[in-house]
């Protein structure tokens, strides 16, 4: 009886929220393992007659996407470390300590994300020429973690605004200094947060295309662009657009498979109770 | 305790150095072009008008639709965004066998750039060649196939499915983060008082959650608000304008329609309009 | 950041740099280009070329398309930023805002010295005259719409093939039914290729007034009436784009669609001797329009490189080395030379384009034309086609837009 009840109260409910959330992405899994001549035929078929990895093979033999896949790695990593470094301090001193203009501060975060991107984009593109750094994994890192400040220091802010402050406290008392009390106390506990934002963030830079295209291009090519690149004119090539949208999900849903556990242990009941 | 008072500064100067040069220098010469006359492809007659581009939009129809387009866009995109997400880290947070791979595999629709989700959705939508005509025909939901993104309604369900798509795993990750760190004492407290599951969800996961859910919903309407690669990717803002959103047609109008002062007035616009939603914001949750 | 060096587009823009006659180093040429598809490399064609021509090293960039606006906004911005590369593929559209800005060097002088001149016709030099006389672009390939028909449908129905407007709604209405249409009209950004050679060719004038004569409104309004009175276009039409009409034809829902032979292999394979095509129909005073589908290259004024950079473009446009071109790029030879022994897609493909060239026309040189051809076309027909607006308010928008 309990276990019926655990099915349909939970294990269905979550099959049909992850049904949502996969079909389409199934669909064009199985897409790409059709040949390319399947794409346009009526009635639709369901099911492939034959399977092939043709359309794999060509993207990752014949197209520049496994190297593109490193680019967007590079940039992606770099703007999770970057991003972090500079909205944990940021997050930390939002939440713990009180100063003239705090509030303003937190809110001229936001207003980062309120003016659209695409009319930044020229004045961006002129400064980073004028700094030589067009077309670098800089330009996008830089670009990336910038651009989305606004979440990391938000969201941070408020999961160490969830760590009780007697803690620091306690701390304090104990004689560590400021330093040692955001590295040994808040870190640890703010650890489901920094999972979080750490996940927005490569996220946020994995699928970045604006940037990607204006900013770099040539030396630093990111899988977005890659991936425009195979709609052209006249042609839409289907089979690797399909290969590839199946593949560029994979790191980060592999990434969130091994960070899951820390977003689970940060937080102890003892260290709760002090 | 006490801080030395030049520490706060210190801690929030890399954060606002890197948003002063990238976001808000660039954000000023933007604002500066929007009281020109700027065309793309006449870089050397620019001359000052003053506030007209503003004047002008009071009159351009298409300025007024876009921006109700934008309030339905940005209230029912995030809303179902956060409905969604709510229920699935709620579910997620419950003990059950595939846990870990469920909480993994939500995140691909996340994890999949603008341009392939505005593929597939369209592909699926598609009225001749799609699935989804395919399957409701087959499964008699539907009489007849539905020309999907050449409707006007449809089209705007249509992109606002594929935003609703895309992002619900966001509030799920960042919903099922915020859970975790609700202490479970407070949980065994509740259940000492006597509550039920569902007093326990008012009265510990709600407050305990509160925080969390105010910044991510506030973080992604100002997020969804701008965003204009899918709708860009699925329909090009029509048919017709009838899913063209404010971000969209200033972007259309400055480097298509190479009005770039006017593109950049717009712009201005829409960021004032959401700084008036979060002051808002911060004034209320101050009190 | 210096606010100025936005503002001072103008000084960027007006200071030409000097052009170095003869290079002694090495010199680098950028060149930016677009191909349909992602596995051509254009990287064959860059060895030859710096074989025989020592001290100079071409970089090639591939710019996303995007529908052509990602490579118009990366193109636009790098002019203004003066960061410009030394030649890049170009097209008609965007020809008079370059002008305009500057931004592109006339070639007279080197069109007239070159040797290769005499293989590209006079016809393709005329087309690629600018409007103020002078050459800024060097032809690399083109393509000339025509349109595709199911033949085996129409002679299953008896009918002639649709060589001019009667014709073509005659087979349009007998196609149509059973779960297929007749004509697969692309109402999306690009379509207005099928408006011009039904409204254009139906006597509308791309001139002041030219949009709004009784003739031009009464063929704008038979060319919405195919949607939404005689329904012998799917109602998908509004929003479908290049991708949707192709696969359409190939899947056998629809019968007639309008292209060019860059798809030619595609749908032959798909459709094998059922589909065939031939030039677009021509309107009730006998005359045809059809869309010159242009490519080029052009020489930016502000690159430092400009003689490496003719040397490059200009090998591109010559003999074999521009059929090489085209077999990467899935379009037409723009030499004589080779195209005498053109062999790439089906003969009646071949034969299709060129019985076509001689309606072929572009859109006027305006620098509306860009805008023209994204946004407003699209925007405007499909509501036309959705009955939000009236399509003689379609053709006033149009005259509005060109003409004021």
């Amino acid at each position: 009886m309990r276990r019926l009840r655990r099915i349909l109260g939970t294990d269905l409910p979550v099959a049909a929220i992850l049904a949502f959330a996969l079909l389409p992405w199934l669909w064009m899994v199985l897409s790409s393992l059709r040949p390319e001549s399947d794409y346009a035929r009526y009635p639709v078929r369901l099911l492939p007659d034959t399977l092939t990895l043709a359309n794999h093979i060509e993207l990752l033999a014949r197209t520049s996407f496994a190297q593109n896949m490193r680019d967007s790695l590079i940039v992606a990593a770099g703007a999770v470390s970057t991003g972090l470094l500079l909205s944990l301090p940021a997050a930390y001193a939002f939440s713990r300590l009180r100063f003239p203009g705090r509030r303003a501060l937190r809110v001229q975060f936001l207003v980062v994300n309120m003016f659209p991107v695409v009319m930044l984009i020229l004045p961006l593109f002129v400064l980073l020429r004028d700094f030589r750094l067009l077309d670098t994994y800089f330009a996008l890192i830089i670009g990336h973690a910038t651009f989305t400040l606004p979440f990391a220091i938000w969201l941070l802010t408020s999961y160490i605004d969830g760590i009780p402050a007697e803690l620091d406290e306690a701390a304090m008392i104990d004689g560590a200094t400021r330093l040692q009390l955001m590295i040994r106390v808040v870190l640890p506990l703010a650890a489901p947060g920094l999972v979080a934002v750490g996940i927005y963030l490569f996220i946020a830079s994995w699928n970045e295309y604006l940037f990607a295209l204006m900013l770099a291009g040539r030396n630093v090519r990111t899988v977005t662009v890659a991936l425009q690149s195979f709609i052209g004119e006249n042609q839409v090539h289907w089979g690797l657009l399909t290969a590839g949208g199946t593949l560029v999900a994979l790191p980060a849903v592999v990434l969130f498979l091994f960070a899951q556990k820390r977003l689970v242990g940060g937080l102890t009941g003892g260290a709760v109770k002090g | 305790m006490r801080a030395p008072a030049a520490l706060p500064w210190l801690l929030l100067a890399p954060a606002l150095l890197a948003t002063v040069v990238l976001v808000f220098a660039p954000a000023a010469d933007t604002l500066w072009l929007s009281l020109h006359n700027v065309v793309l492809f006449r870089p050397r007659v620019r001359p000052f008008v003053g506030l007209a581009n503003y004047a002008a939009m009071l009159e351009d129809a298409e300025f007024w639709a876009g921006l109700g387009r934008s309030l339905l866009w940005v209230v029912a995109g995030v809303g179902l965004q956060f409905l969604l997400g709510f229920a699935a880290a709620l579910l997620l947070n419950r003990q059950f066998g595939w846990r870990t791979l469920a909480r993994a595999l939500i995140i691909v629709p996340w994890a999949l750039p603008s341009v392939i989700i505005g593929l597939v959705w369209t592909w699926m939508l598609d009225f001749n060649l799609g699935l989804i005509n395919e399957i409701g025909l087959r499964l008699g939901l539907l009489a007849v196939p539905v020309p999907w993104l050449s409707q006007p309604a449809t089209a705007m369900a249509a992109v606002i499915l594929a935003i609703v798509w895309q992002g619900f795993p966001f509030f799920a990750v960042t919903l099922l983060a915020g859970l975790q760190a609700i202490p479970p004492e407070h949980y065994e407290a509740a259940a000492i008082d006597g509550a039920g599951r569902v007093a326990a969800f008012r009265h510990v996961t709600l407050p305990g959650l509160a925080p969390v859910i105010a910044t991510a919903l506030l973080l992604r309407m100002i997020w969804v608000a701008n965003s204009l690669d899918l709708i860009l990717v699925m329909t090009g803002g029509g048919p017709g304008t009838s899913t063209q959103t404010l971000p969209l047609y200033a972007f259309l109008r400055a480097w298509s329609g190479a009005d770039y002062g006017y593109g950049s007035a717009l712009a201005v616009v829409l960021t004032l309009l959401l700084l008036g939603v979060v002051v808002a914001y911060a004034v209320r949750s101050a009190r | 950041m210096n606010r100025r060096d936005l503002l001072a587009w103008a000084t960027a823009l007006a200071a030409a740099p000097l052009a170095r006659p003869h290079a002694q180093t090495p010199v680098t040429v950028r060149w930016w280009y677009h191909f349909d598809d992602p596995s051509a490399s254009p990287a064959e064609l860059v060895r030859a070329f710096e074989a025989s021509n020592p001290g100079i090293h071409v970089q090639a960039e591939n710019i996303p398309w995007g529908g052509g606006s990602d490579y118009d906004t990366r193109m636009y911005s790098a002019i203004i930023a003066n960061d410009a590369p030394d030649c890049a593929m170009v097209k008609f559209n965007n020809m008079p805002r370059l002008m305009e800005m500057d931004a592109i060097e006339p070639l007279d002088g080197r069109i007239a010295a070159w040797p290769g001149r005499a293989d590209i016709s006079d016809y393709l030099w005329a087309l690629h005259r600018a409007s103020d006389g002078h050459r800024y672009y060097l032809p690399v390939q083109y393509v000339v719409l025509y349109l595709y028909v199911r033949q085996d449908w129409v002679q299953k129905a008896g009918l002639p093939m649709p060589t001019d407007f009667d014709k073509f709604l005659a087979a349009a209405k007998a196609m149509t039914g059973d779960d297929r249409w007749g004509f697969g009209l692309r109402g999306g950004a690009g379509g207005h290729d099928f408006w011009c050679s039904f409204v254009l060719g139906g006597g509308a004038k791309m001139v002041k007034g030219g949009l709004v004569t009784p003739e031009a409104l009464a063929a704008n309004k038979w060319f919405i009436d195919l949607f939404r009175v005689q329904h012998v276009e799917p109602p998908s039409a509004p929003s479908d784009g290049f991708l949707q009409i192709i696969s359409n034809l190939k899947a056998g829902r629809t019968g007639m669609t309008i292209h060019h032979i860059g798809s030619a292999n595609e749908i032959s394979a798909a459709l094998g001797d059922a589909i065939t095509a031939m030039p677009v129909p021509r309107g009730p005073q006998g005359k045809g329009w059809t869309s010159f589908g242009d490519g080029s290259n052009a020489i930016f004024a502000q690159g430092r490189n400009k003689d490496a950079a003719w040397a490059w473009i200009s090998y591109l446009s010559t003999g074999e080395t521009n059929v090489a071109f085209n077999k990467l790029s899935g379009q037409v030879t723009v030499t004589s030379s080779g195209a005498r022994n053109w062999s790439f897609q089906p003969k009646r493909f071949i034969d299709a384009t060129v019985a076509s060239l001689p309606i072929a026309a572009t859109l006027p040189p305006s620098p509306q034309t860009a805008d023209f051809t994204r946004t407003v076309w699209p925007q405007t027909t499909q509501k036309a086609l959705l009955g939000q607006i009236s399509p003689d308010d379609m053709m006033r928008t149009f005259e509005t837009l060109y003409f004021g």
